[in-house]
C-alpha cells in the first residue's frame, strides 16, 4: 500500500530509504526549491505566518513523539516550550553564549525538566498523566511568573536575535532559513527516530506497555526517553521562538497554548510524520486568516452582536475542528491523504 | 487564635465549592471512564448563562435558577449525544481529547456570547457576616458550604438506592455485563453528562455570587482536579473529604507564604499526590492484566 505499483526491494539500502522512487525524488527536490525560495515571492504580511509555522511545527514533532508514538500524554507542552525560551534569553542576554550552544542547552533543560515530570509515567497512564503534566503546565508558569529577580515578571525579557559567528540574524528572511533549517533537521530527526529500535519500541508501549514490558522492552527508560526527547524538541522551538519575538514572558505560553499544539497533532494526525506538518500548516494558516481578515470583517458587518466577539471565534473554529476530526477521521488528515494516494495509484481499478 | 479559626472555616467552605465542581468529575467517570477535563469550562458557560437570565434580562431569581438548570440539562445532552457517543469504545487518549476539543469549543462559545468577559451575578445569600467566637465568617461562603454538603448526600443517596444510580454504578464496573441485563447504557451515560452539567452550573452559580464571572472559573475547573486525585476518582466520599482538604492547604499555605503561593498549592498537591499514592486516598487501585 504504501509504495507504488511495481516498485521492489532488491537490497536492504533500497528498502529502508525514504525516497523510493523517481517521481518522488523530483517532487522532494521541487518542494525543497519551492521553500528555500519562498522568501522571494511572499508576501510581507506572512513572513510572521510562516515563520512560526515553522517553531511551532518543531514542538509539534516533539509532542508527536511523545504522545502519536509512545502514546503519553503532555498538556504541558508550552510550559516546556517556556523552559527553553527563558533559559535561551537568559544565556544569551546576560551570559553571552553564542547562539547555537544556548539552543543546545535550553533544549537540553527543557528535556530534563520533562524527566522530571515524566517520572509519574512510570505509575500512572492516561488521565492521570494528563493531570500531572497540567499540573507542570502551572507550576512552570507559575515559577516563570514569580521568580522575578530573573525572568522580570510580567515585564519579560528582551532577546536579542540569534547570530551564528558572525551572522547576524536580523531580518525576517534571515531568520526564515534559520528556523527552517532546524525546522527541517527536526522533522527528519523525528522520521528516522520512528522508524529506528527507540520508535518502534515507542510504539509497542503505546500499543500495549504491559505487553511491551513482558517482550523485554524497559518500558520506563524507553517512557522517560520519549518524554526527554519530546520536551527536547519543545526546549528548541521555544529557544527560537524567543529570538524570533525578541521580547517573551510568561504570559507567551499558557494552557491554552498546550492545547493548541494537541489539536493541531491530532487534526494533523498522530503517530505520523506527515500528521504535523499537516496539522501545523493548516491550522496556524486559518487562525493567523481567521484574526487578521475574518474576525475584523466579520465585527465590520454583523454590528447586531456585542463587540469583540470575535475573539471566541478562533476558540470555537479550533474546538469544534478538533471533535469533528476525533469522530469522523480519528487518524487524522494524515490519513485522509494516504487513503487518497493509494486510491490515486489504483486508479482505476480500485481492488 | 482568631485568624486560626477564621482560616479553617474559609478554607472548609471554598474546599466544599471545590468539592461540588469534582463530583461533577467523579459522576461521570464513574459511570463512563471518560475523564471530563472541560470541567472549568462547563462551570464558565453556566454562570453566563444565569447572567443572562438574571442580570440581562431580570428574571426573578427562582425562575432564573429553573432556566439555568434547564440549559444545564441540555447541555449535557448535547454533548454526551453529539460529542461523546461517536467514540464509545475509542482508546483513551481520543477520550481525554474530545473533553479538551469541547473546553475549547465552550470556552470560545462563552467569548463570543459574552465578549465583556467579566460579569456579576445579583448576591444571592446574605451579605452580613458573623462571628463564631473571635472570628469574623462571611455568610455566603458557609451557604456554599452547606448546599455542596446537601447535593453531595442527595447524590450519594441516589447511586446507592435509585434505580439509575444502580445501573450507573453497574455500568462503571462492566459495560458488557449491564448490556446484558437490559440496563440502557446510552441512556446512562447521558444521564452521567446531564447530572454532572446540573452540579457544575449550580457550582458555577454559587462561585460566582460569591466572587465574579470571569476566566478565573476554568482555573477554579483545573483546581478542582487535586480533589479529584487527592480523593480517588471514582468516590464521592473523596471528592467530599478531599475538598476540605485542598481547600484548607490553601487558605492556611495562602496565609503562610503569600497570596501567590495560594494558587500553586493544588498543583503541587496534584504531583505529590501522583508521586505517592496514585489513586487517591479512596480511590480503587486498578490491576491490569494483557
Amino acid at each position: 500500500m504504501s509504495l507504488p505499483c511495481g516498485i521492489r526491494n532488491f537490497s536492504y539500502h533500497t528498502d529502508i530509504a525514504i525516497i523510493r522512487t523517481k517521481t518522488q525524488w523530483v517532487l522532494f527536490i521541487l518542494f525543497m526549491l519551492a521553500l528555500s525560495v519562498l522568501p522571494f515571492y511572499l508576501p510581507r504580511s506572512w513572513f510572521d505566518t510562516v515563520n512560526s509555522i515553522g517553531i511551532l511545527l518543531i514542538a509539534v514533532v516533539g509532542l508527536n513523539i511523545l504522545m502519536g508514538y509512545c502514546g503519553q500524554l503532555s498538556l504541558g507542552h508550552a510550559g516546556f516550550m517556556a523552559i527553553g525560551a527563558f533559559t535561551s534569553a537568559l544565556l544569551t542576554g546576560n551570559l553571552h553564549v553564542p547562539f547555537l550552544l544556548a539552543l543546545i542547552i535550553s533544549g537540553l533543560s527543557a528535556g530534563l525538566i520533562g524527566l522530571i515530570f515524566g517520572i509519574p509515567s512510570l505509575r500512572v497512564k492516561g488521565f492521570y498523566l494528563a493531570i500531572a503534566t497540567i499540573a507542570a503546565q502551572f507550576i512552570i508558569i507559575w515559577i516563570l511568573q514569580n521568580w522575578t529577580d530573573i525572568t522580570h515578571g510580567s515585564n519579560g525579557l528582551d532577546v536579542i536575535p540569534a547570530s551564528i559567528l558572525s551572522w547576524q540574524f536580523d531580518t525576517e528572511i534571515k531568520q526564515f532559513y534559520l528556523i527552517f533549517t532546524i525546522t527541517i533537521i527536526s522533522v527528519l530527526f523525528a522520521t528516522n527516530l520512528a522508524r529506528s529500535r527507540i520508535g518502534r519500541a515507542f510504539i509497542a508501549i503505546r500499543d500495549n506497555d504491559l505487553a511491551a514490558e513482558v517482550m523485554g522492552i524497559n518500558v520506563f527508560r524507553y517512557k522517560l526517553l520519549a518524554f526527554f526527547l519530546g520536551c527536547f524538541l519543545a526546549g528548541i522551538a521555544g529557544s527560537l521562538y524567543a529570538q524570533y519575538r525578541g521580547h517573551i514572558s510568561y504570559e507567551d505560553f499558557t494552557f491554552q497554548q498546550s492545547i493548541l499544539y494537541i489539536g493541531m497533532l491530532i487534526i494533523g494526525g498522530l503517530g505520523s510524520s506527515l500528521g504535523p506538518i499537516l496539522g501545523t500548516v493548516i491550522i496556524e494558516t486559518l487562525q493567523k486568516s481567521l484574526t487578521n481578515t475574518i474576525a475584523p470583517w466579520l465585527e465590520h458587518t454583523m454590528t447586531f452582536m456585542p463587540t469583540g466577539f470575535s475573539s471566541g471565534l478562533n476558540l470555537m473554529l479550533f474546538g469544534l475542528a478538533i471533535i469533528l476530526i476525533l469522530i469522523f477521521e480519528p487518524r487524522g488528515l494524515a490519513h485522509l491523504w494516504a487513503l487518497f494516494k493509494s486510491s490515486y495509484r489504483m486508479w482505476p481499478f480500485s481492488y | 487564635m482568631d485568624i486560626l479559626i477564621q482560616n479553617i472555616i474559609t478554607g472548609i467552605a471554598t474546599g466544599m465549592v471545590y468539592a461540588l465542581i469534582a463530583l461533577g468529575f467523579a459522576l461521570i467517570w464513574k459511570s463512563s471512564r471518560v475523564a471530563n477535563l472541560a470541567l472549568g469550562q462547563l462551570v464558565l458557560i453556566s454562570s453566563w448563562f444565569a447572567y443572562s437570565m438574571l442580570v440581562q434580562f431580570k428574571f426573578p431569581f427562582w425562575l432564573g435558577m429553573i432556566l439555568t438548570i434547564a440549559f444545564a440539562i441540555l447541555l449535557g445532552w448535547l454533548i454526551e449525544r453529539l460529542a461523546l457517543r461517536p467514540l464509545i469504545g475509542q482508546p483513551i487518549l481520543s477520550l481525554i481529547a474530545i473533553t479538551l476539543g469541547l473546553a475549547y469549543f465552550l470556552e470560545g462559545l462563552t467569548a463570543f456570547i459574552w465578549p465583556q468577559g467579566q460579569g456579576n451575578l445579583p448576591k444571592v445569600f446574605p451579605q452580613t457576616s458573623f462571628q463564631i467566637g473571635p472570628a469574623m465568617i462571611q455568610q455566603e461562603l458557609l451557604w456554599a458550604a452547606v448546599i455542596s454538603l446537601i447535593l453531595f448526600i442527595l447524590l450519594s443517596v441516589f447511586f446507592q438506592y435509585h434505580r439509575m444510580g444502580i445501573a450507573m454504578r453497574a455500568t462503571a464496573d462492566d459495560q458488557l455485563a449491564v448490556q446484558a441485563c437490559a440496563v440502557p447504557v446510552n441512556r446512562v451515560f447521558s444521564m452521567s453528562w446531564i447530572f454532572a452539567c446540573i452540579v457544575a452550573a449550580i457550582g458555577g452559580v454559587l462561585i460566582s455570587s460569591i466572587a465574579a464571572i470571569n476566566y478565573g472559573l476554568v482555573e477554579t475547573g483545573f483546581k478542582s482536579f487535586s480533589v479529584v486525585i487527592l480523593g480517588g476518582m471514582e468516590s464521592f466520599l473523596g471528592c467530599i473529604v478531599a475538598g476540605p482538604i485542598i481547600g484548607l492547604c490553601e487558605t492556611f499555605g495562602g496565609s503562610q507564604f503569600g497570596s501567590s503561593v495560594k494558587e500553586l498549592i493544588p498543583f503541587i498537591i496534584i504531583v505529590i499526590v501522583i508521586m505517592i499514592k496514585p489513586f487517591g486516598l479512596f480511590g480503587e487501585e486498578r490491576i491490569e492484566r494483557i
